[in-house]
């Protein structure tokens, strides 16, 4: 069955590319410390029911840790990598909010974003053919509409060179 | 150009030097050392291509600046790309930039301190009003607690007090003659009968 869990759409390719925050990165571990019981926790377990696993695809290399009743009172730390801790008191706030918190706090801004698409874009150009690791293409017999590759389909007898050679000879 | 040729001349003066006809014996490549050469090829004896010296010496010249240029050339390009990474990690626009976004970083700490604050002020005052929620809850309970107590005494001593009044009519054994002799000379009759009122009706003569 396809559908596991209370809400399966936490699961979706979809739901996950939709999250929005990206941290620096110089923020390196989060840790989130919430109770399971308590009207004042409630807001954090959403953001951990709902939030944390888009947060996850988007920075794969951020450790993040859940802790659950240690502590009267939700919060979240952040561990960055010069050593500097932020502490993120939650408590009583709704997930939402926390979530553009964090994103203002620690997130990376729309415009670095933007720049950093552009480079990557600048980088790679669309129209060079090589090894897939750096272009689109190898070769232009994966283009639709082109001359099928010959290891696929036979190129027709006046297309290949032995021939035109052949032709070529016999007329001169 | 000239002192280049004067390089090169010397290796290709080296290739000039004899050569064996016979090369070493032969890399056996897919086939391994026991298995044994094929049919086709027993009495075969591998003989280089001819080289024709002339055509070597120009050939090697060429290559060798060829390759000299190239190797200039991809050289020149990485050291401008590895200038152009280190402007961007320690040229002076780094600076600022880093100057600049430590400065940011500082602003939104800031922000979320005052947060952290406001929600501290927060917290404190409801643990005050939930302290004091308990206290009073508490003082409540002991006053009622001390009016049952008192009300349980009292209803004791009511008791008590009623059972002191009943005591007066018991039959003692001083007093049990005299009880016999007046429950002799009083007959009670018990038979009697009552409507639905509750009224005495009817009383049947004593035996």
């Amino acid at each position: 069955m396809p559908m596991k869990g209370r809400y399966p759409i936490r699961r979706t390719l979809e739901y996950l590319q939709k999250g929005d925050i990206i941290f620096k990165t110089r923020v390196k571990i989060m840790t989130v410390n919430y109770n399971t019981h308590g009207e004042l926790s409630e807001g954090a377990r959403k953001f951990v029911f709902f939030n944390i696993p888009q947060i996850q695809y988007k920075n794969p290399w951020v450790q993040i840790m859940m802790f659950k009743n240690m502590t009267p009172s939700p919060f979240l730390k952040f561990y960055l990598d010069d050593g500097e801790q932020v502490l993120v008191d939650v408590e009583g706030k709704d997930y939402k909010l926390i979530s553009q918190h964090v994103k203002k706090i620690l997130g990376k801004s729309d415009e670095v974003l933007h720049a950093e698409a552009q480079a990557k874009m600048q980088a790679s150009h669309p129209a060079n053919f090589g090894p897939k690791k750096y272009c689109l293409r190898e070769c232009i017999c994966e283009v639709e509409g082109q001359v099928p590759c010959p290891s696929t389909t036979p190129l027709p007898k006046e297309m290949t060179g032995k021939y035109r050679a052949k032709m070529a000879e016999t007329q001169d | 150009m000239f002192q280049v040729i004067g390089g090169r001349s010397v290796q290709a003066a080296r290739l000039l030097a004899p050569r064996s006809a016979v090369l070493v014996e032969a890399v056996r490549g897919r086939k391994s050392r026991t298995d044994p050469v094929a049919k086709s090829k027993e009495g075969r004896i591998k003989v280089p291509s001819p080289v024709d010296p002339v055509e070597m010496v120009v050939l090697k010249e060429r290559y060798s600046e060829y390759e000299l240029i190239m190797r200039a050339l991809r050289m020149e390009f990485r050291e401008g790309v590895l200038r152009k990474k280190y402007e961007e990690e320690m040229g002076s626009q780094a600076e600022q930039r880093a100057r600049q976004e430590e400065e940011e970083h500082r602003a939104l700490m800031d922000w979320n301190n005052q947060e952290n604050l406001r929600i501290l002020k927060a917290r404190v005052l409801r643990i005050q009003q939930e302290e004091e929620e308990a206290e009073r809850k508490k003082m409540e309970a002991a006053i009622r607690r001390e009016q049952e107590q008192q009300e349980f005494i009292r209803q004791k001593e009511e008791e008590i007090l009623k059972l002191q009044d009943e005591a007066k009519n018991f039959v003692t054994l001083e007093n049990l003659d005299q009880r016999i002799e007046e429950a002799l000379d009083n007959p009670k009759n018990y038979n009697f009968a009552i409507d639905k009122e509750g009224k005495v009706v009817k009383r049947t003569a004593m035996q």
